[in-house]
């Protein structure tokens, strides 16, 4: 199991309905089914993506992210989650304010730009990269990149209340230090919002 | 593939939606591959508008091969060495089921237009009867494409613990007032055809084979795409040594005569009726107070809801429909848009990815939500 699936684990509770936007292969709601009883629902646009979805026994919706979230609002979902897609989305803002009308908590998770060993790759002069941003500036599918700084000044802007945070390393650990200085040694970071 | 085909009688009452019940009825089917020692592996497939039982393979030499032969078979998509597939012809058919072309026992004239009106919820009872007869508890899946999917809907939603998973293919759980439209133009060219006789042709020995012919015609087009038919036909011009009518011109109308002039030979005209207001009449919310997520709060059976793209007899929007009331009744559920050419008869044939989804489905772990 990864850390982003033990951290949604600790805090999806037992039964809940939730949704995943860019669930990809479909192994988080799989993890939260099996450990939380969940009743999980995948978006997802990727074609075999989708297959390994029903291969898995995961309920999958083919969709573009970007074509509408708002009409997952009133299914009484409890949990949506968004892990490492909002970066790729043409509003980004506007996911956000939408994700938080299709559940009251949602687990946003983002690569931090601002981590150092992308700051030194800028320093160099070319556009870096890392496990967590893998692609080249030509094929990548991110849009908009931001910081942990960038995300919580947008939080606190548009009041979305971030229940829980967790940074981290690029050994996707937690650790002190990390905590000390999010912005710059956290490769990423989870966050559980909320309105 | 072993393949056998068997008429059923069920010696049973079976009570219509419509009030009235049929004493007894008989059932044309079409079976492949065996049915395994704990009898887990059977697979209910159910044709669309004007399919009947023989789904696959090649009965005769030289024989047609069946409706979804491109699915169905060893080694294929529905795996006849893995699965026992069961197909059927419905209720009201002409193919081999009690129908209008059946013998009326009060008259000994053929039923005509006097077989009684059948709705999907009534098929799909009939079929109910099959689970007994081959001692069958649950069935794997139920498929199928356009009026077939909406059998494999109907099934799930009334026998909620009789059905592991539905496919539900070019689908809808109602269809729009365009489609009844189109199905009345239909309806109104058998009905018009002097030799119709108020639907009492056999009985009087003749057949509307020109308006089943018109209507048929009519209802290929639907089932194309505009880019599929002007990749196939464009508008080339027909040749004229093998042209259907002198009146003919394109390759298109020819094309259209041909498969009006084949239909009209082999199908039924009250048949045509009966079915196509059966899929008018589809709406299982109907009993809920038009609210389909009620209706779909008993299911149990994981649904695989697959439209596509070209299809715009049946646009995928439909499918999407199912999706998202499944989602709200919390049921499992999974949507997906394929390509697909051929419009609303993309069903029917096979593409590496409707394959695939199909497959997954069928085969697919079950033990999370």
């Amino acid at each position: 199991m990864n850390a982003l699936e033990d951290i949604v684990n600790d805090w999806v509770e037992v039964n809940a309905k939730v949704i995943d936007f860019g669930c990809g292969d479909g192994s988080l709601l799989k993890s939260l089914s099996l450990a939380k009883a969940t009743t999980g629902y995948g978006v997802e646009n990727d074609p075999k993506k989708i297959q390994d979805c029903i291969a898995n026994g995961i309920s999958v919706i083919q969709q573009d992210i970007d074509a509408g979230l708002l009409q997952y609002k009133d299914m009484n979902f409890d949990f949506a989650i968004m892990a490492s897609s909002i970066q790729c989305l043409r509003k980004p803002k506007v996911a956000l304010q939408n994700i938080l009308e299709v559940a009251n908590k949602c687990v946003i998770t983002l690569p931090n730009f601002g981590n150092w060993e992308l700051r030194t790759g800028l320093l160099k002069g070319k556009m870096p990269s890392s496990p967590q941003l893998p692609a080249k500036w030509y094929e990548t599918s991110n849009l908009h990149l931001c910081t942990i700084a960038d995300f919580e000044e947008l939080c606190e802007v548009e009041k979305f209340h971030i229940h829980k945070k967790i940074y981290l390393n690029s050994q996707g650990k937690t650790s002190w230090l990390t905590n000390c200085f999010p912005n710059f040694l956290a490769a990423e970071a989870i966050y559980l919002l909320g309105k | 593939m072993k393949i056998c085909t068997e008429q059923v009688t069920f010696e049973l009452p079976l009570a219509l939606e419509s009030g009235v019940t049929l004493p007894s009825f008989e059932l044309m089917i079409e079976t492949y591959g065996e049915l395994n020692s704990l009898k887990d592996n059977a697979v209910l497939v159910c044709h669309a508008f004007s399919g009947d039982h023989h789904a696959a393979g090649t009965k005769d030499e030289g024989g047609k091969a069946g409706w979804w032969d491109q699915m169905i078979g060893d080694g294929k998509t529905i795996d006849t060495s893995k699965y026992f597939v069961v197909s059927i012809n419905n209720l009201g058919g002409c193919h081999g089921s009690s129908g209008p072309t059946s013998l009326n026992p009060e008259t000994n004239l053929p039923f005509g237009s006097a077989f009684p009106e059948v709705s999907v919820q009534d098929w799909v009872n009939a079929q109910r009867n099959l689970l007994d007869h081959f001692g069958i508890s649950c069935w794997e899946m139920v498929a199928g494409g356009s009026l077939g999917g909406m059998q494999a809907l109907q099934w799930a939603i009334t026998y909620p613990d009789k059905i592991k998973k539905a496919a539900i293919i070019a689908a809808s759980s109602k269809i729009s007032s365009q489609n009844i439209a189109l199905n009345e133009v239909a309806r109104e060219m058998i009905r018009k055809d002097e030799n119709f006789c108020d639907g009492d042709y056999l009985a009087q020995g003749s057949k509307p084979k020109q308006g089943l012919k018109a209507a048929r015609m009519l209802g290929h087009i639907t089932y194309l795409s505009e880019a599929n038919m002007s990749k196939r036909f464009g508008r080339k011009l027909q040749n004229p040594e093998t042209k259907m009518d002198a009146a003919v011109s394109y390759e298109v109308e020819n094309y259209l005569q041909y498969k009006g002039e084949q239909f009209a030979e082999t199908f039924d005209a009250n048949s045509y009726i009966l079915m196509t207001k059966a899929m008018d009449s589809f709406d299982p919310a109907k009993n809920f107070n038009q609210d389909l997520v009620q209706c779909f709060k008993h299911i149990q059976a994981k649904l695989l809801i697959a439209s596509f793209s070209s299809d715009w007899l049946f646009p995928k929007e439909y499918g999407k429909d199912i999706q998202m009331s499944a989602i709200k009744a919390g049921i499992r559920s999974s949507y997906i848009e394929l390509e697909g050419d051929y419009g609303h008869d993309s069903f029917l044939f096979r593409s590496d990815e409707y394959a695939a989804s199909l497959q997954n489905f069928l085969e697919g772990r079950d033990e999370c939500s």
